[in-house]
């Protein structure tokens, strides 16, 4: 590298108040114009506290303990736009984790280092009423004169493709646009170095490309971007330069070409891409004890565990504008001990049809049986005995104050004495065995999915159904996650999951269908 | 509840404030039924005509219907102050001067609840949020308002989503008012915490966009005002204050009627009437 | 400090001595409406209502809550700010559809509680007085209490910052405590100006009161002396148990609850975490 970095951040300790571990120790990182440096580490690696601390959202202790030093350069990007006069390089500042260390000013920070968290709906400020608003937000608080505003605001929405949704609601944007914006909303200042929190995670093939579009116009201009992720993807594959964060501390460093199948990169909870190849990899299952059937008609004696027959379903007029019918005349059978996959682009209504094997949605025609016996008529949570319905978001399920109690709860209703027992196995099956006391929100997202995978295992449901079970998981959580859903196939449960990620339905399930045109085809 | 962005406000939201504080303040003054059923009136007249009528009539109801039913059980039944006497079964004995106190307060407040409820049912609360800025009014008040109508939705459709994932972990909601509130305690526990650390999350990221008040904020959005209705906001504000000063100097020609005695009775310190 | 441009300085002084002075002048509106109404000659309210105590007792107690609105406000943290729209969408909320039972409580303050709990009382304060502002845009009635409102997010603040959420079975008591203060202040209200209460449970009781000859400032405040302190037991209650549940390093992040120790009762509940 040549040019000077534009931030240079050594960590030697933080700490969060209240714990007693430093969540990052002995990270060094350095930000250049124009390069693309991304950091690389499983759920809990401190990723995501590190990228808080780069942006000053962690300084001033109010947070927790910082020791280092966080040293800013000017940027030439901004020196030309800014009218007024940029500071100049006036060293490092220090941190020691005393009260009087220097406490960051994060609306000027911030002019110099953006950052866009994970959950991408945080960064919005919740009372722009459109999209121009949103972006005009942070120009507003800085006083900007309107006309000047205006103009900044179409060039922003034009860098980030958003000029067409300029008077839309943010409330109504889809993931690959929010993506967008909240990276426009951090750029609109044109700060030197951009921080970029896992800014394809969730997102759809379609969302995907157009974020990574805008990255790489970001880094065109100018601009020191720092992805941080969990997935070795197609924009970490395009970084100048890679940091592997393990345990919270850099366990490797160096260009992707050098750490490509490196030791500390195969430790790290790092998603490869041979995962998300695309040929049926040795992971494929192989051991189905059930052939196949080749359609829902199939004969068989046994009932299949889950049978949907012939369902309708379709949201009422005026909310939805998906169309009349999201399911139409869909029939489809599950058999004990057989995974199924069900793909399908977001919007396709992959998540209408999960949520009517436990009767949170009833079919308006058709009926849904679980071991031969239409449910229709009993109350979900009274399906839920027999079927475990696991969602995106794991924090919706958990409420209790630590984790074992987590799982526990309603289970001596149904297991009586042995529950403890149960859950304790059901905790060490996903890998929380040694985080009893732990309080569920405090984990890592990697291991809250875990946890809720738990809380469904512990109960033994003869049906489990998943719902982008990839999804915010790293390496050691997929494995987990794939053994955890092999032994109840073999115990001769069923499972059923709909993912967008094909790739990942291939290797793992015995049968992949897609869902399109409201019904479900064979891939 | 604010207003469609894609209805045209021809009125800025200052002239509509203005216009609603001076109805409530002069209605309350002059203080006569037939005043007040007359603003009330106007009101719903002005609701048809702006098109929020669908929307104010079944809010105002129910505001209005349980408070008006209290106020006849409670006045029209026991009013120990009664003269006229119009039936009487015992406890309870409907009195002309009890009626007539009902009526008075269901009359003006209704006409406050109908005037209150057309600014907020007409006007655009980006605009206001707008125009307060531009009055040096702290920027917090405006977030504070513009963001709870924002996260209304949002929060109910969080609550949804819980309460689904709660039930396909095997929760039964319904059964006994028991099992109801164990329910919604479960339901609070996840919707509080991701509340606080959403919360926690935008603070920073507003922070960081600079929303910290020590600055002088600029508006994207421009709201028109004319003469015409800063003028009329003048007028209507000096009309109140006017109102108001004739009414608390005593000066304003009494209205015959029962007189309630012995209110400062409960307290020590109260003067003899 | 080497980089003053993107470091902050201490807070000015005279900033916050104004703030103060504000707090300081809401609450003394307050106190002096209150204690008007209660002095003066409160007979006038019998023949409609006319006007002189209404306007009195909407006018002082309006002003002191926007005073304190306007004082307070701009001297919070954006960790605080940003919590209050969350905490007025669960009062609202939870408000509104207890309203709807007809039972006589309120739970219209857990989020004005716990913004006390988690960030003192000049933060709980505020949060009481906007719950009401902002509430009003879509039930108006509940905008002259907006200084009860500001009383008991005051008051709960004071007590977690005493200590009174270190022991799980003191929030109740402090509730209760609450609840008769809050109860006082409200009552002129509900008197003055609507004339009753606007739940048919609060209007059975008070009509109950009035059936044995009670005045109806007497009857109302009765009411309020019987619902108030249970409610603002079990909403003190729930805030607790909300409280403990939320996980340390959420509740650390405030300075509030850093400085005064006020969830210490945690580190027994949980010594392993």
């Amino acid at each position: 590298m040549t040019t000077v970095a534009l931030l240079e951040a050594r960590i030697e300790a933080f700490s969060y108040h209240g714990d007693d571990a430093d969540v990052l120790h002995d990270v060094d990182v350095a930000a250049a114009p124009g390069t693309l440096t991304a950091v690389l580490g499983g759920s809990g690696s401190g990723k995501s506290t590190l990228g808080r601390l780069l942006a000053g959202w962690l300084s001033g202790g109010n947070s927790g303990q910082f020791r280092g030093t966080l040293h800013l350069r000017p940027s030439a990007l901004r020196r030309d736009s800014d009218r007024r006069a940029a500071p100049g390089d006036s060293g490092p500042l220090v941190f020691h984790g005393t009260p009087d260390d220097p406490r960051i000013n994060p609306a000027l920070w911030s002019e110099h280092v953006g950052f866009v968290p994970q959950d991408a709906a945080a960064l919005l400020s919740t009372v722009g009423s459109t999209v121009a608003e949103e972006l005009a937000f942070g120009l507003e608080n800085r006083g900007m004169d309107r006309t000047l505003m205006h103009a900044e605001v179409l060039r922003a929405a034009d860098s980030a493709g958003l000029t067409a949704l300029l008077e839309r609601d943010p409330a109504t944007l889809s993931g690959g646009e929010l993506r967008r914006l909240a990276v426009a909303c951090s750029a609109i200042t044109r700060p030197g170095v951009l921080v970029l929190d896992e800014p394809l995670g969730s997102l759809d093939a379609a969302g995907a490309a157009s974020v990574q579009a805008m990255v790489r116009r970001l880094l065109d201009s100018g601009t020191a971007v720092v992805v941080l992720g969990q997935a070795v993807d197609e924009l970490a594959l395009s970084a100048t330069r890679w940091l592997v964060l393990d345990g919270g501390t850099v366990t490797a460093h160096g260009t992707p070409g050098e750490l490509a199948g490196s030791p500390a990169l195969l430790h790290s909870g790092v998603v490869l891409p041979a995962l998300a190849d695309d040929s049926p990899g040795p992971r494929r299952r192989t051991a189905d004890r059930h052939p196949a059937p080749t359609g829902p008609g199939t004969e068989n004696s046994a009932p299949a565990v889950l049978e949907l027959d012939r369902v309708s379903f379709g949201y009422p007029a005026g909310k939805h504008q998906t169309g009349p019918g999201v399911l139409g005349d869909l029939s489809l059978a599950v058999r004990a001990g057989q995974i199924v996959a069900v793909t399908g682009p977001n919007g396709a209504g992959k998540s209408t049809l999960l949520r009517h094997v436990n009767g949170l949605l009833r079919p308006l025609r058709g009926a849904v049986r679980i071991e031969g016996k239409d449910i229709a008529g009993i109350p979900t949570g009274r399906v839920a005995d027999r079927v475990g319905l696991l969602f995106q978001h794991p924090r919706d399920q958990l409420f209790e104050r630590t984790v074992l109690r987590e799982v526990l709860f309603g289970l001596d209703r149904k297991s009586g004495a042995a529950a403890e027992a149960a859950a304790r196995a059901a905790l060490t099956a996903v890998g929380l065995g040694d985080q009893l006391k732990a309080h569920p929100h405090e984990l890592p997202a990697s291991r809250q999915r875990l946890l809720a995978l738990a809380t469904v295992l512990a109960r033994e449901p003869i049906l489990i159904a998943l719902d982008e079970p990839t999804v915010g998981l790293d390496r050691h959580g997929l494995v987990r996650l794939d053994e955890a859903l092999g032994a109840a196939a073999e115990r001769g449960a069923a499972v059923v999951m709909v993912t967008h990620e094909v790739a990942y339905a291939r290797a793992t399930a015995h049968r992949v269908l897609e869902l399109r045109d409201a019904t479900l085809h064979e891939v | 509840m604010p207003a469609p962005l894609n209805t045209p406000a021809a009125l800025n939201p200052l002239t509509t404030l203005a216009a609603a504080v001076a109805g409530a303040a002069i209605t309350t003054a002059v203080s006569s039924w037939a005043v007040s059923l007359a603003v009330a009136l106007a009101c719903a007249a002005l609701a048809v005509r702006s098109g929020v009528a669908g929307r104010l009539a079944p809010a105002a109801a129910v505001i209005l219907a349980p408070f008006w039913l209290s106020l006849l059980v409670m006045h029209g039944l026991f009013f120990p102050e009664g003269r006229t006497v119009l039936a009487d079964w015992g406890a309870a004995r409907v009195t002309a001067e009890g009626l007539r106190f009902a009526l008075d307060m269901g009359a003006r407040t209704a006409a406050y609840v109908m005037v209150f409820l057309l600014f907020s049912f007409t006007v655009r609360v980006p605009d206001l949020v707008a125009v307060m800025s531009a009055r040096r009014v702290p920027p917090q008040f405006g977030y504070v308002l513009a963001s709870t109508l924002t996260l209304a939705p949002a929060i109910s459709g969080k609550l949804a989503r819980i309460r689904r994932a709660q039930e396909s972990r095997g929760l039964v909601l319904g059964g006994g008012p028991l099992r109801r509130l164990a329910a919604v305690r479960l339901q609070m526990v996840p919707l509080v915490l991701s509340l606080i650390e959403d919360a926690g999350e935008r603070a920073q990221a507003l922070d960081a966009r600079g929303f910290n008040g020590s600055r002088a904020r600029t508006s994207y959005r421009d709201v028109p005002d004319t003469a015409a209705q800063r003028a009329f906001r003048a007028v209507a504000l000096l009309l109140a204050a006017a109102a108001v000063a004739l009414r608390l100097s005593g000066q304003w020609p009494q209205l015959q009627g029962p007189q309630l005695q012995g209110f400062a009775m409960l307290w020590p310190l109260g003067v003899p009437a | 400090m080497s980089q003053p441009s993107r470091t902050l300085p201490a807070p000015g002084q005279a900033a916050v001595r104004n703030r103060r002075l504000l707090e300081i002048l809401g609450a003394v509106s307050i106190a002096a409406t209150f204690i008007f109404l209660v002095l003066t000659q409160p007979a006038d309210i019998t023949n409609g209502l006319a006007g002189g105590s209404t306007l009195v007792a909407l006018g002082g107690f309006l002003l002191g809550a926007i005073l304190l609105i306007v004082g307070v406000l701009p001297t919070l943290p954006t960790s605080t700010l940003v919590l209050i729209p969350v905490a007025l969408v669960l009062n609202i909320a939870l408000g509104q559809i207890m309203g709807s039972t007809g039972l006589p409580f309120y739970f219209d303050a857990i989020g004005t509680v716990l913004i006390a709990v988690l960030a003192g009382p000049a933060a709980g304060a505020a949060t009481g007085a906007l719950s009401s502002v902002v509430w009003s845009f879509i039930n108006p009635t509940v905008l002259p209490f907006a200084a009860g409102a500001a009383l008991i997010g005051f008051l709960a603040g004071l007590a977690a910052r005493y200590g009174l959420f270190r022991r799980f079975y003191l929030a109740p008591v402090a509730g209760f405590v609450t609840g008769i203060l809050a109860g006082v202040v409200s009552a002129p209200i509900a008197a003055f100006v609507f004339g009753g209460t606007s739940g048919v449970g609060t209007g059975a009781i008070v009509s109950a009161f009035r059936a044995m000859g009670d005045t109806l400032l007497a009857a109302i405040t009765k009411q309020a002396l019987i619902s108030d302190p249970m409610d603002k037991a079990i909403v003190f209650a729930v805030v607790a148990m909300l409280a403990y549940a939320l996980p340390r390093r959420t509740t650390l992040q405030f300075a509030f609850v850093r400085r005064f120790n006020v969830l210490a009762g945690k580190k027994q509940d949980a010594p392993d975490a």
